[in-house]
């Protein structure tokens, strides 16, 4: 008898110390060179240690349970879960504490009867009751909340929290150490763990407050949410997550259209975690809601200029190498919170609010940067959450118009050759384009491949890139070529049949208006735009009578086109029809620019460098003119 | 001159020559190992079937379950960059990747003709073009496979033909690409690659569809058209040289034109021409007659076309093709003639050697199947000649024949008998690889108890060569003792089976596995005198037990003095009603006659024996003589033979005594004559079947005796004749008698006729007639 309990005491100290040795090994191999190794590396020794827990494991349970065994056999399947866990094996993990947990019930004697989870682990706490088993289990526990956190199982978590937040509590007024140093004088003789429970558990506790804060912030209860963020603020937990409480916080302050506080939030999450870009993303947006564009373009300035920088990894906090907090949040709700657009669609962003509010040189530079990142080697078709970035050739033509903008006529005048060049030998001899249908105009513009959806917008880039030649010549004082260019862009843009729902397709006469945004209105546009164009270069020249055709065509085409109203007139006024250039001054006026426009590329705005008609001046002639016109 | 302007020369580089290999002796017999520590390893990522450097990305193409990844690596610290997944069109079935063999997917880069080369360390363009590797294509051929912001960005596009039959695209640095399909071949893509102009894009299906991509103009715009054709399949690798794709189809290496079709370009009606025309190149690829290539590639030379091939064997080759290849147009020569004379001309080249050596050792294997048959059948002859003159060759002079040994042998307490047949190749010929000794035992008569059918035990021997004078040995169990019923037959035979000259061949065959030609040897007769286990006689219990080296064997052998010391005793006293004897009586006369004369040869001392050493010779020769060939193995014999009796137990287990006096047997009336001296061999033991066995024995080895006995010394003389024959006469009253109640069925009971026989069975035999 005597022999017996000595050879099941010997083997217990065997497992022990294989156990203890396994543990020491893998903290050896994490605190020495985790950093410098390649992660693959680490992956490869994880997998490893994996295995040889199990490996344990299996010998362990290869005997019925014991009394006297159960608590090293906890602490190896602690270990071996939580191996698994961190190569994101949940099923694995759930498969061995579902072992583990029953075995222990069979030891007591109870019966596992309830078949839900939560009344399970119920019935396992109570059986276990307070005995010295009472802290393996409940590590065990804070195992199974980890894998509910990280399969998104936040309904089981609700229904848990009250006994899971009581283990918080358990835990970590210490009868963790007491429960461990009880049956043991000698400190090897404890089985050891490659995690604390402690630092899991405070872990859980943050991960499971921020991803309900998501969840319900998703649903559209901020307020409940914000309630269920403010316990976390205080809680002991690496900064990143702390910052994630706040930025939670803000963006539901922000539901709740309070804006100003909800950049309060995220200052303050900036404030934590200074890698936070997403709390800057969030600010930026906030701005822009506001309509606050110098806030908007510096917040902008601010994330491409971190989002570019190196991005120095935080060392992870002490014991919490295996269970990182990116394993524990995952939920949907939480990530699309959570991203960041890349760092070349916030420089475009930025490049074209530069532009679009005046700060020419800014915005120009920010598009060569741009357009530099795009060429360069480094540029690696990284693929990131956020709105796409716009095709090349549009980034181009921003880019030129941008240029042109910042009276830099040559720099653009390469760019369009670039657009020109490139699309010219794929351009079609007609090209039919069809009226969008109403509720699919969405998919329609998303299915991007179509073979002849792609020579139309080919086509309109090669016109908008002759477009913006002339306007270069134009700028430049080149009338002739201004002319051939503005001709060449519309050459191309006669080739656009437009074919209505039942009907053939025909050139779309200058009264049809597109929709904004959509390919036609783009065309129009272009065609007011380049008739326009011509126009004026034509009143240079003193073409009078093809300048009047073509600006009363470009009118036509596109009635708000300022520019050709005007110089219509001029044109008018120059061939003694002064009553009639009244009237088409007149009319230019009453259109107030639209708001719209806006929102239009900046390529297909008018030219603000050709030659310009002075109001007053007009305004004056129409007063010299007045009494007649009156009558 | 050639008629035809194709002349190609292939040379041949072995990597199994020995002038590649390591110097140092040791080293050539196995590859040098080389370690790779850890320190190296670069992407510890699982299933990576393909690999390509990029400028400074390295790209490696995996496959895990059902998923295709893509992954982006900095070629100068190893840093992930990014990875692209796709899910696999078709999940191949997992044989094939238990085999190990994975199709590896076709993995390239492409550059648009007019961009500069990915590698900015380059020096000039030119030559980054020729050694980057990379493929160029044409501008407008680029924008409508890749789209216009990959031509406006200028970036590399990774082209990767999948085992599923994808043909799939990924530009290499647009933000925000996908890994899009841009045409499916519907069988593993084997190859992919372009034109040298860059015209024209290549994939090869593995089940021989080829799809050439190129541009067309139509109604002034550009279009991507996809021509699709089939070649000879399985396509095993290819490569492109110019306006040619050459492809391997693992018998053939084949060449393809690829520039038809893609220099006109007037017209709608030119380009279905051109179309009609490419399409009928696709028909009809020209055969080059290399066989076995699995590898290709176009290595960089100005004057010719050269192709490397890697063969199945490991072979390199050097494949030259001219360069004049204006009047290589030999796919539209519609003459017959030109291709067979082509043909007839590279077949003389191709891999005559390779045919040669597979030729060889054909032949090198039959002519020595035939020399094998030769010899089979040489034997078969003698064998037959022999067994037809059987009377006339006594067993000694067989060319081939079988002797035999017996011996005991003691094996985990229990006694067997073991004979050892030696089979002994005296003919000229060689026993070579196929022949089988068979060895067939059969008791001479069966036991009543087993229903009169016949146990016999059959062994073969399987042997390799066996030369002229060479013996071979096999051992085979007789009997365990006492379930043997004696004398047994050994019936020896050699059998030839055609499975094993054949070899391989033969499996397939069904008829053949059971033909073979079965030669009888000779027979040998195991006796009782065989199977007899001699005891010292005078050896005391004591003295068993202190020769005995083995312990365990004491008792054993205690036992056995008990025994034959008890049916000593039962002799002595003669009161045992079971005590059964039966003599044999030679006259001394033909023994001395016989033996002696045999034994003076050996003996210088044999003339003068005595008529005791008569007896004692008689004992011996017959406990160790060779009787139809077999002989025993014991070791004991002089100890035994030292008194005229002889002390052994039977197969059987029973104890049995065997001796020889010298007795006088003449009539008394005759007194005046010379009465002659014989000798008889008693045998007398216990069990009835021990004194059958033994005597017949007995009588089987004097009748041999009486055949070599010279003539001259038989003389007729009436010697208790008159008495054996009142002896038998009153015998055949006393049969007769018997059978008659027998036949009326009265009185006698079967017991009884069977105790009557017996009785007279004992007479006859103890009173047995003198054999002169």
């Amino acid at each position: 008898m005597s022999n017996k309990m000595y050879q099941t005491h010997s083997l217990l100290d065997i497992w022990i110390q294989e156990n203890n040795e396994l543990v020491n090994k893998w903290k050896q191999q994490e605190g020495g060179d985790a950093l410098s190794r390649h992660p693959s590396q680490n992956q490869t020794h994880l997998r490893l240690c994996s295995s040889e827990f199990n490996k344990l494991l299996r010998k362990i349970q290869g005997i019925p349970p014991l009394a006297d065994h159960t608590q090293l056999e906890l602490t190896v399947v602690y270990n071996a879960c939580v191996c698994s866990m961190a190569q994101s094996q949940f099923s694995e993990a759930q498969l061995l504490l579902q072992q583990a947990t029953e075995r222990v019930l069979q030891m007591t004697g109870d019966d596992p009867v309830a078949s839900d989870p939560t009344g399970f682990w119920r019935t396992v706490l109570k059986s276990v009751g307070n005995t010295a088993l009472t802290p393996c289990v409940l590590s065990l526990l804070c195992l199974q909340w980890a894998i509910w956190l990280s399969t998104c199982q936040l309904k089981t978590i609700q229904e848990f929290q009250d006994e899971l937040f009581s283990v918080f509590e358990t835990l970590s007024t210490g009868v963790w150490d007491e429960g461990r140093r009880e049956p043991r004088g000698k400190s090897s003789d404890i089985p050891l763990l490659v995690m604390d429970p402690r630092r899991l558990v405070e872990l859980l506790q943050i991960c499971t407050l921020i991803a309900q804060g998501a969840e319900r912030l998703s649903e559209g209860r901020s307020s409940e949410a914000l309630s269920g963020l403010q316990s976390a603020f205080s809680l002991p937990a690496p900064r990143t997550l702390i910052a994630y409480t706040h930025l939670l916080s803000g963006s539901c302050l922000a539901h709740m259209s309070r804006p100003q506080m909800a950049l309060q939030c995220y200052r303050k999450a900036l404030e934590t975690d200074s890698q936070c870009v997403c709390a800057l993303y969030q600010s930026m947006l906030i701005y822009r809601q506001l309509g606050n564009t110098q806030a908007e373009i510096q917040a902008l300035r601010l994330l491409h200029s971190t989002l570019t920088l190196p991005s120095a990894t935080e060392p992870a906090l002490a014991g919490t190498h295996l269970l990182s907090p990116s394993l524990l949040l995952c939920s949907r709700s939480l990530s699309s919170l959570l991203s960041v657009p890349s760092a070349l669609s916030v420089l475009h962003n930025l490049a074209l609010n530069c532009v679009l509010h005046g700060r020419l040189s800014e915005g120009v530079e920010y598009y060569l940067d741009l357009l530099a990142a795009l060429h360069s080697e480094d540029q690696h078709g990284v693929h990131a959450e956020g709105p796409p970035l716009p095709r090349l050739p549009e980034l181009y033509l921003q880019a030129g118009a941008a240029l042109l903008m910042a009276r830099r006529p040559a720099d653009c005048m390469a760019l369009c050759d670039e657009v020109i060049t490139t699309t010219l030998e794929l351009l079609p001899e007609k090209v039919v384009l069809e009226e969008p249908e109403e509720e699919c105009e969405a998919e329609t513009k998303a299915l991007s491949a179509g073979g002849e959806d792609e020579k139309v917008r080919m086509l309109l880039w090669a016109g908008a890139a002759y477009l913006l030649q002339g306007h270069c010549y134009t700028h430049l004082k080149d009338w002739k070529p201004a002319v051939t260019h503005y001709t060449r862009c519309f050459n191309l843009l006669v080739k656009v049949r437009f074919k209505k729902r039942g009907l053939q397709p025909q050139i779309p006469s200058a009264d049809v208006v597109g929709k904004q945004g959509t390919d036609l209105c783009i065309l129009q546009r272009l065609k007011g735009l380049s008739l326009a164009g011509r126009g004026i270069s034509f009143t240079q020249t003193d073409q009078l009578r093809e300048a009047l055709r073509d600006l009363q065509l470009s009118m036509q085409a596109l009635p708000e086109c300022a520019g050709a109203g005007l110089w219509c007139g001029e044109v008018l006024w120059r061939l003694g029809r002064r009553r009639e250039a009244a009237a088409c001054w007149e009319k230019t006026w009453s259109f107030t620019p639209q708001p719209s426009v806006e929102s239009l590329s900046v390529y297909l705005q008018e030219p603000q460098s050709g030659p310009l008609l002075d109001s007053m001046e007009l305004r004056r002639r129409i007063q010299e003119l007045g009494p007649t016109s009156s009558a | 001159m050639s008629p035809v302007g194709v002349e190609f020369i292939v040379s041949v580089y072995n990597f199994c020559s020995p002038e590649l290999k390591a110097p140092r002796a040791d080293a050539s017999s196995s590859p040098a190992e080389l370690k790779i520590s850890s320190e190296f390893l670069v992407a510890a990522e699982e299933g990576v079937l393909s690999l390509l450097v990029v400028g400074s990305v390295l790209l490696t193409l995996s496959q895990r379950d059902v998923f295709w990844t893509l992954t982006l690596y900095k070629s100068s610290n190893y840093e992930k960059l990014s990875s692209f997944s796709r899910v696999s069109g078709v999940v191949h079935n997992d044989a094939e990747g238990k085999m190990g063999r994975r199709r590896r997917p076709a993995l390239i880069c492409v550059l648009s003709s007019d961009a500069t080369p990915p590698c900015s360390s380059s020096t000039s363009s030119s030559e980054a073009t020729l050694s980057d590797g990379h493929v160029r294509l044409e501008p407008v051929l680029f924008k409508l496979l890749f789209g216009i912001d990959v031509a406006l960005a200028k970036s590399p596009v990774i082209l990767c033909g999948l085992p599923d039959g994808c043909l799939c695209f990924l530009p290499l640095r647009l933000p925000g690409s996908r890994l899009r399909v841009l045409r499916s071949l519907e069988q593993p893509v084997v190859f992919v690659g372009a034109s040298a102009p860059g015209q024209c894009l290549v994939a090869v299906g593995e089940q021989g569809r080829v799809v050439l991509i190129k541009t067309d103009k139509e109604g002034g715009g550009h279009k991507t058209v996809f021509i699709e054709g089939c070649v000879p399949a399985p396509v095993m690798c290819g490569c492109v040289d110019k306006n040619t794709l050459y492809y391997s189809t693992g018998s053939d290496l084949l060449l393809l034109d690829l520039s038809e079709g893609s220099t006109a370009r007037e017209g709608q009606e030119r380009d279905e021409e051109t179309r009609s025309k490419t399409d009928a190149a696709l028909q009809s690829p020209t055969s080059l007659n290399v066989c076995r290539i699995v590898a290709l590639a176009v290595s960089a030379c100005n004057t010719a076309v050269e192709l490397l091939g890697l063969c199945v064997r490991g072979q390199l080759q050097r494949i030259t093709l001219p360069v004049g290849r204006e009047d290589a147009t030999l796919s539209k020569v519609p003459s017959t003639q030109g291709g067979r004379s082509v043909r007839d001309l590279l077949s003389a080249i191709g891999d005559v050697c390779e045919r040669a050596s597979v030729l060889k050792s054909a032949i090198k294997s039959k002519n020595q199947i035939l020399q094998h048959l030769n010899q089979v059948l040489n034997i078969s002859f003698l064998l037959t000649a022999s067994t037809h003159s059987e009377e006339q060759l006594p067993i000694q002079q067989k060319p081939i024949r079988c002797h035999a040994r017996t011996g005991w042998s003691r094996l985990l307490q229990e006694d067997s008998l073991n004979l050892t047949c030696v089979l002994d190749n005296s003919s000229p010929y060689v026993l070579e690889r196929g022949w089988t000794l068979s060895v067939a035992l059969f008791p001479l008569s069966c036991p009543p108890s087993e229903g009169g059918e016949s146990s016999s035990a059959h062994f073969s021997f399987p042997f390799h060569n066996l030369h002229p004078g060479q013996t071979f040995e096999v051992s085979l169990p007789l009997a365990a003792a006492g379930d043997a019923s004696f004398p047994m037959t050994v019936s020896c035979s050699l059998i030839f089976s055609l499975t094993s000259l054949l070899g391989e061949e033969a499996a397939d065959l069904a008829g053949l596995q059971s033909s073979c030609v079965s030669l009888p040897l000779n027979t040998l007769t195991v006796d009782w005198l065989h199977a007899l286990q001699v005891n010292s006689p005078t050896a005391t219990p004591e003295k068993v037990t202190s020769q005995t080296s083995n312990p365990t064997d004491a008792i054993q052998d205690f036992l056995m003095s008990r025994q034959i010391r008890g049916s000593g005793r039962a002799e002595g006293g003669g009161e045992r009603a079971d005590q059964y004897s039966a003599s044999v009586r030679v006259s001394a006369q033909l023994l001395r006659d016989t033996l002696l004369l045999k034994s003076s040869d050996l003996d210088p001392q044999g003339p003068k024996l005595a008529p005791q050493n008569v007896c004692l010779s008689l004992l011996d020769w017959l406990l160790s003589e060779g009787a139809g060939g077999v002989t025993t193995g014991r070791q004991g014999d002089k100890v035994a033979l030292c008194s005229s009796g002889i002390h052994a137990r039977g197969p059987n287990g029973h104890a049995v005594k065997l001796t020889a006096k010298e007795v006088n047997v003449g009539e008394e009336s005759t007194g005046k004559e010379e009465s002659p001296t014989t000798v008889e061999v008693q045998v007398q033991s216990s069990s009835i079947a021990a004194v059958c066995g033994l005597h017949h024995a007995v009588l089987r080895r004097v009748q041999t005796l009486l055949q070599r006995a010279p003539a001259s010394t038989k003389s007729v003389q009436s010697l208790g004749l008159r008495r054996s024959l009142q002896r038998a006469e009153r015998l055949l009253q006393e049969i007769q008698q018997s059978r008659i109640s027998v036949a009326f069925g009265m009185g006698a009971s079967t017991g009884q006729m069977t105790r009557t026989l017996l009785s007279v069975y004992r007479e006859l035999r103890e009173n047995p007639l003198l054999i002169m």
